[in-house]
């Protein structure tokens, strides 16, 4: 299965992290082992690995992972490291609580757009320079955080250190260059979870860098400037690194990439017109809001909740919070898994029950959290809803590849956006304004979470049904094939545009769950003959 | 490896909570038996750091029947004023002592004395831009609050004044952060022009 090479949207091909084949390799019977290059790992005629190995560091394929990953982890750290700082920051600028909560709304807003630009940029400057760029470029946005001086600096450095987000964008870009299409599901799935730690691990490094900077002699009011300026290093450093071990093509070839890149064989309006008109995209896009981004939105106000709530000290407050962010090493990796579980039996039926039971979870318990008044209880329901909430991220990227073949990309950043939507709405609604406090705002949440949760069974699939409808009886329309070239017209398929999407509805066979065996070669289409 | 440091930092929890104990004296059963005051006038600007607060207490003779002799501490607090905790939840006074953040900063403690007592303090530089007055309250021997005493009338409207806090930032700060950033910028531009130059020598090679 070839992707059309350089197609809009091609590069977001396993971003959704559920490929149908999902694996950690590819065997050499399905993709044909290059025998002729040499690297530390079997590679596919285009030279991509075909083996993933997540602590390797050969060059390139592993050392692509790594530098990725950690350029997206780096990001996120630096978006959320004001976050367990702002009980002294929020003296040390006389902020009010909208102050704080509009700061936290434009640290997630300004990557909604950042994002949907950096897919362009990897387009024309490559993945290697647009993680570069926008790693080098944020940094001194991040080293603008010691000038600031009222509320208002505040939150426009937060706006701007946000953009560094996109920095997902380029990561998954740059995995799908170096790893085979059969496997780059799992590969970008590991890389967004573990960059997604990143706004774990700032609340517990930056607490640490406070206190040591103030043991060191610096006042309150000095110290948390000065901690900033470790993720500005970070950025830095990535940054070179990235430049000088970083390739954005297994032989290390930027000039047939921006060859690749002029071949564009679809039409981004089409692909736009598909994505917007077909309304499971907009489920999903309000869908992610309520995962991803009440992730983001606990990531900002989680840690100044236990400090202000349970009199905790800053850095006790901050290892509290980190616990929440750094479930995505396994949370997120299982809710993509219990998906493919759940599809095994019940198809795609399990795959959307998966999801409401998993989100439905996370909001219950952040509903719990919210009225939870010792520390134990309020500890216990903050980890489960983190196991909700992200697992949740994880299922959503489980069922996004079979919305449609040909707007996959589009529908993937769209569903993205919605995400930091999701974020900003909430913190705006919940957390920034003093009719009530953190913790009614954390149950009035875990409602909305459930809320909004409810459209999920409204996602029907013809073929395949939806949580409640079985599907269609219709001998035509019950058919993936069916399904997955609706979105080509007459002309279109004349050409063959569609030859890759009637691939796709074979493969994806597995989606009806125990009823496979039953089906039937769909009339008026022949069988690919390649 | 997150669930297994989550169960250690919950059980940690479990445990030290035993030791936490909610309930504290009300501020509504003290009673105000100091006669406290401080040197800044209504109004009057001080900046952390720099400015001076003298504080000068001692017990209100003109209540008969109210002995002292459970007094035995003093600790006179820096309390934020009304208008300072509007839209600021994290100062919120609460009646329960043990709760009550509109207090946060130590002046100093001392043994009580009915007559005679003051201190001058140098306002710390952790001390946020606010409108203040000043409490002190009287602790028994078990570490009780007993009495108080504050500057300002129940209401809390007179002989208010500020403290500027400082900005925390530095001439020296400044110039590191303005400096690293520079670095990245021309290092990125940098690699990038060194980087096509290389290519378009090597293509015409």
């Amino acid at each position: 299965m070839v992707d059309i090479e350089g197609s809009p949207g091609s590069s977001m091909h396993g971003v959704t992290g559920r490929e149908p084949v999902l694996a950690f390799s590819v065997a050499s019977p399905m993709v044909q082992t290059d025998t002729t290059a040499h690297f530390k790992v079997p590679v596919d005629s285009e030279h991509k690995a075909k083996v993933f190995k997540f602590y390797s560091f050969s060059k390139p394929h592993g050392l692509t992972f790594q530098l990725s990953w950690i350029s997206f982890f780096t990001c996120f750290v630096s978006t959320f490291a004001a976050a367990p700082l702002v009980p002294i920051i929020r003296d040390n600028l006389n902020l009010t609580k909208m102050d704080v909560g509009n700061a936290g709304v434009a640290s997630v807003s300004g990557s909604i757009l950042s994002r949907l630009a950096m897919g362009a940029i990897c387009d024309m400057l490559g993945p290697r320079y647009g993680c570069a760029f926008l790693i080098m470029l944020s940094a001194p946005t991040v080293f603008c955080m010691s000038f600031v001086s009222s509320a208002g600096g505040y939150v426009a450095v937060r706006f701007m250190i946000g953009f560094s987000l996109a920095t997902f964008v380029s990561c998954q870009y740059w995995m799908s260059t170096m790893f085979n299409s059969q496997i780059i599901g799992l590969v970008n799935g590991t890389a967004a979870g573990w960059g997604n730690m990143g706004g774990g691990a700032t609340q517990l490094i930056m607490p640490i860098l406070y206190d040591i900077i103030r043991r060191a002699g610096a006042t309150p009011f000095t110290a948390w400037r000065i901690a900033f300026f470790i993720p500005g290093w970070l950025h830095v450093i990535m940054g070179i690194l990235v430049l000088t071990l970083g390739q954005d093509l297994p032989d290390g070839n930027l000039a047939s990439l921006q060859k690749k890149g002029d071949v564009s064989k679809d039409k981004f309006s089409k692909i736009l017109w598909y994505a917007a008109t077909n309304y499971r995209t907009w489920i999903f896009v309000l869908l992610y809001g309520y995962s991803m981004g009440v992730e983001l939105t606990t990531d900002n106000v989680i840690a100044e909740y236990f400090f202000d709530r349970f009199d905790l000290k800053l850095h006790t407050a901050g290892i509290i919070a980190a616990t929440f962010g750094m479930a995505n090493l396994l949370a997120r990796p299982f809710g993509g898994w219990s998906s493919d579980i759940a599809a095994k039996h019940f198809g795609m039926r399990g795959r959307l029950w998966n999801l409401w039971i998993l989100q439905t979870l996370g909001g219950v318990f952040c509903f719990l959290l919210g009225k939870a008044n010792t520390l134990p209880m309020a500890i216990a329901w903050m980890i489960i809803f983190s196991l909700g909430a992200q697992a949740a991220c994880g299922a959503t990227f489980g069922i996004i590849p079979f919305i449609s073949r040909r707007s996959l990309g589009i529908i993937s950043g769209m569903t993205g956006a919605g995400g930091n939507f999701g974020s900003g709405l909430t913190q705006l609604l919940f957390f920034t304004t003093t009719k009530w406090s953190t913790e009614t705002g954390l149950s009035y949440m875990g409602i909305m979470i459930i809320a909004c949760t409810l459209p999920v069974s409204l996602v029907h699939f013809p073929q395949w049904g939806s949580m409640f409808l079985p599907p269609t009886k219709d001998p035509v329309k019950s058919t993936e094939e069916h399904y997955f070239t609706s979105e080509y017209t007459e002309a279109e398929k004349q050409k063959g545009m569609h030859q890759n999407s009637i691939k796709f509805a074979e493969n994806c066979r597995s989606e009806r769950g125990k009823r496979v065996g039953s089906a039937l070669t769909p009339p008026n289409v022949t069988p690919n003959r390649v | 490896m997150s669930t297994l440091s989550a169960f250690f930092v919950v059980s940690a929890v479990v445990l030290s909570c035993f030791a936490l104990t909610a309930y504290g004296a009300l501020f509504s059963s003290l009673h105000q038996t100091l006669v406290l005051n401080s040197s800044p006038t209504q109004g009057q600007v001080l900046q952390s750091g720099e400015g001076q607060v003298t504080v000068t207490w001692s017990l209100n003779k003109s209540n008969p029947g109210r002995t002292d002799s459970n007094y035995k501490r003093v600790k006179v607090k820096l309390c934020y004023a009304p208008i300072s905790q509007v839209d600021r939840g994290w100062r919120k006074s609460d009646d329960n002592l043990k709760k009550d953040k509109s207090c946060k900063y130590n002046i100093v403690t001392m043994p009580y004395n009915s007559l005679n007592n003051n201190f001058t303090w140098i306002i710390d530089k952790d001390v946020p831009t606010a409108t203040y007055f000043i409490r002190a309250y009287v602790y028994d021997s078990v570490g009780e609050e007993v009495a108080y005493g504050q500057t300002t009338d129940s209401h809390k409207k007179i002989n208010l004044f500020h403290i500027l806090a400082i900005t925390g930032r530095h001439v020296t700060i400044d110039i590191c952060a303005a400096c690293f950033s520079a670095f990245s910028i021309i290092s990125l531009v940098g690699f990038f022009f060194i980087e096509k130059r290389k290519t378009k020598t090597s293509h015409q090679k």
